[in-house]
């Protein structure tokens, strides 16, 4: 595992601070440049504040941008230069307690925008950035305040947005609007039957929420990135949700299908949901065959290829964030483990696919 | 709740089809109709309707929303590419009985680029607001001035960004140059092949030798350039067709996966060889004939050749954004981007254009390179070239999958207000449409196995066939 977080030493009584480590020469008052390099650890210095970082190569952490919290010793890697994998954690609240959720909510709320608007302004020319939760939406108006902060500035970057659609309202039609080339939402809907997919968010009346929502999404011609989740609850009912799609959600720019992770809710509830694609295809190739046939746009996400039959292998995508991803000892010898999203850090053999064939 | 309008259409005693504005169809029992029209549909009925998309609750609900951005998409032609069609030189070395563009013999003058309307054509496409552009050429036979192509595809290849050419050869001689030409991946050949030897022979060549020359010619070019980068269709002469297994085994023989099956145009020479291009009925059946040959005969050998019209038609009827094609819309979206350009410089709004003008019908010209776009002959044509608010098609289900050929009413009727079910077009794309239908509802295994092909699917989705319950 890539860490998202090292240790750093600095004077306590500090607060806590953005920084980039500068690739080569320091481009603006934050970049931080490497001034010492013992063994394991790298002093930098960025104004008069000196911080060290552990466990690190120079090279590894080039133009990341760090928040450094004195108190805690910690320096997060808000944005990984190197990699197209960067989310902010908007905050860990949420309204709905999906089965498989893989970050369950806390209830109290940090608010962290200054810090993420200070990172943003640091980020590598024309970054897509996540923002995740919980929910983001629940602090709405702060959330739309940062991202009209950042683009003020910065109009190259552009964010991928993990909502559960819940909060839209007619009002935001004019704002979602004028981001539409620089947003992307991606929206979970998990049934086309209200009870199926209210079950599985754990909201009664979640659907009846979600579905005009989607509308303003369609009616703003945003980006709208529709995401499911293979269950055992859901699994049967995906052709019935594909026509749906391509019926009342045709503008959704992809659907994305994806597998289970197996950590938060996923791994307490992993028995009861995990869904084995790879012993039963049929339904999802069926949801698939319709989305192509309706010339719709459909990924597959979290799917190991020699689970997926050859048909559709070509949907599969290397989803799996870098930094919590693995391969399995039997991978080794596997032809298309350079194309193979493979397994998420907490996949375990004993619990999951039936079918792991090297190819 | 609010149902969009529906148009329908009996496939048979028992079934009707019905779509609304959107494109969305369904099947159901002829009663049906006579519910919907006076407003007596039943509780089920109704939440199939709401679950297709049929109907809505509210403006701005997601039904209503949904069925805005399929409606919204059956109307957009992209735009982005041109496709433009040359004809450098009108002189061809066959005279094929059917010849639509009314070619010019080998040795005639004046049928060709010269050197001032060449530099013109270049410019026309230098203006052209694309950077992605296919380029066919037309003749007569392209090949004979092959030094016009390469002068066409140097500048080409410079200008735009992405580029492909697409020569219409009837491939009866070749040589080195020619052959150096096809070695660029961004050259495809489409040929005609009429079926098997004698057929050839009778419709094009007139002459076995020269028949075998050009089968050798094929061969040669698919074995240099592979299967992929050419294309064959046979056109048909209904007074003697081919036998569909024949025509079938001919382009198996060459690797092909696909064939287009085209009649005679009713147009240039065939206007007078071929009277029987007038009618349509003979071709209807003759083309359904076709189809279930087959349909059983993949079945059997377990390939896969696709009868690629049809299969476009199903494709359109399934999904929008499949618009790039002259044979449902003629002239296409008039602009200059799929301008043609004939060998004398003038520029036509299609291919069937120019040949009514060859005849001295009516002069479809648009414009030419020296003087540039007539907008105002343009503006005329522009209402003509859909099917929207056509007082026939507004009742059709079938129009928003469908198209309009004024051309070929021009060409056959010296109007283009002809009743719509009196025109050729009309009635060969209703057949088409109804082919269509049937075998999208047909639960005969050897026609989804072949529709599954056609559309890439391992199995055929029943959400493709939805029926009123």
């Amino acid at each position: 595992m890539i860490p998202l977080r090292l240790k750093s030493e600095c004077d306590r009584t500090l607060a806590p601070f953005v920084t980039r480590i500068a690739e080569e020469e320091p481009r603006c008052a934050e970049d931080a440049t490497l001034w010492s390099e013992e063994a394991g650890t790298l002093g930098y210095q960025t104004g008069q504040i000196k911080f060290r970082l552990s466990d690190v190569a120079p090279a590894e952490v080039a133009g990341d941008v760090l928040l450094v919290d004195p108190r805690r010793q910690i320096a997060h890697r808000l944005i990984r230069a190197a990699s197209p994998h960067n989310t902010f954690l908007i905050t860990e609240q949420c309204d709905q307690l999906c089965l498989m959720c893989s970050q369950p909510p806390k209830p109290q709320h940090q608010d962290m925008f200054d810090h993420f608007l200070a990172a943003s302004r640091l980020a590598p020319t024309g970054a897509q950035i996540g923002l995740s939760g919980g929910e983001p939406l629940l602090h709405k108006d702060a959330l739309f305040a940062f991202i009209d902060a950042v683009f003020a500035t910065r109009d190259d970057l552009c964010f991928h947005i993990l909502t559960n659609g819940q909060y839209f309202e007619r009002a935001d039609l004019a704002w979602l609007r004028k981001h539409r080339a620089r947003l992307l939402w991606g929206v979970p809907i998990y049934s086309d039957n209200p009870a199926t997919h209210d079950e599985i968010v754990g909201k009664p009346g979640a659907f009846a929420q979600l579905s005009p929502n989607l509308a303003l999404l369609g009616l703003a011609g945003a980006a709208l990135e529709l995401r499911t989740v293979v269950l055992r609850q859901n699994a049967p009912g995906l052709p019935s949700l594909a026509d749906f799609i391509a019926r009342h959600l045709p503008f959704a720019a992809t659907w994305a299908i994806m597998q289970m992770e197996r950590i938060g809710y996923g791994r307490m509830n992993w028995g009861r949901c995990f869904f084995d694609s790879s012993i039963d295809f049929a339904s999802l190739g069926a949801a698939i065959d319709l989305m192509r046939a309706r010339r719709q746009d459909v990924t597959l996400y979290n799917f190991p290829l020699c689970t997926v039959p050859p048909a559709y292998r070509d949907l599969a995508a290397r989803s799996i964030s870098d930094w919590k991803q693995k391969y399995l000892p039997a991978c080794a010898t596997c032809s298309l483990r350079d194309d193979c999203a493979g397994f998420f850090e907490w996949y375990r053999e004993e619990d999951g696919f039936m079918e792991i064939r090297p190819q | 709740m609010q149902i969009w309008p529906l148009r329908f259409r009996d496939l048979d005693d028992q079934r009707t089809i019905l779509a609304d504005d959107s494109g969305a169809y369904f099947l159901a029992e002829s009663g049906f109709v006579d519910r919907y029209a006076r407003d007596a549909i039943t509780p089920p009925e109704e939440r199939f309707l709401r679950e297709k998309g049929h109907a809505f609750e509210w403006a701005g609900d997601l039904a209503h929303t949904g069925f805005l951005t399929r409606w919204s998409r059956r109307q957009h032609v992209g735009g982005g590419s041109a496709y433009v069609i040359l004809i450098p030189t009108l002189r061809c070395n066959l005279k094929c009985s059917y010849c639509q563009v009314s070619r010019a013999p080998l040795a005639a003058q004046g049928f060709d680029w010269d050197s001032e309307t060449l530099q013109k054509v270049l410019g026309f496409l230098d203006g052209l607001p694309v950077e992605e552009i296919q380029i066919e050429f037309q003749g007569g036979e392209p090949f004979l001035r092959l030094d016009l192509l390469q002068a066409v595809a140097a500048f080409a290849r410079r200008r735009f960004q992405r580029v492909r050419f697409v020569v219409c050869s009837n491939l009866q001689t070749l040589d080195e140059d020619i052959l150096a030409f096809l070695d660029s991946e961004d050259v495809l050949i489409s040929t005609s092949l009429d079926g098997p030897h004698q057929i050839h022979t009778r419709n094009r060549t007139a002459d076995s030798a020269l028949t075998k020359n050009f089968l050798s010619n094929l061969e040669r070019v698919i074995g240099l350039i592979g299967p992929a980068r050419v294309s064959a269709l046979p056109t048909i002469d209904m007074d003697d067709p081919p036998d569909p297994e024949d025509l079938i085994a001919a382009y198996e023989a060459f690797g092909f996966t696909s064939l287009y099956l085209r009649p005679v145009n009713y147009q240039g020479f065939a206007r007078k060889s071929h009277p029987a291009a007038r009618t349509s009925t003979a071709w209807n059946a003759y083309y359904r004939g076709f189809i279930d040959t087959l349909i059983a005969r993949n079945a059997l050998t377990g390939r896969v050749m696709e009868e690629f019209y049809l299969a476009h038609c199903l494709r359109r009827i399934l999904a929008p954004g499949l618009d790039g094609h002259t044979d449902l819309r003629n002239p296409n979206i008039p602009t200059g981007a799929n301008a043609v350009i004939d060998f004398d410089g003038q520029i036509y709004p299609s291919d069937e254009a120019r040949m009514l003008a060859r005849i001295r019908r009516v002069n479809l010209a648009i414009g030419n390179v020296s003087d540039g776009l007539d907008q105002e002959k343009l503006a005329l044509l522009a209402p003509g070239h859909i099917n929207n608010f056509d007082p026939d098609c507004i009742h059709c289900p079938y129009q928003p999958f469908c198209g309009t050929d004024p051309i070929d009413d021009l060409s056959r009727s010296g109007r283009i207000d002809v009743p719509r079910q009196d025109s050729w077009f009309c009635q060969r794309h209703l057949a088409v449409f109804d082919l269509a239908m049937e075998l999208i509802y047909s639960k005969d295994p050897a026609v989804e196995f072949t529709l599954s092909r056609w559309f890439g699917l391992e199995t055929l989705p029943d959400a493709l066939r939805p029926i009123a319950p």
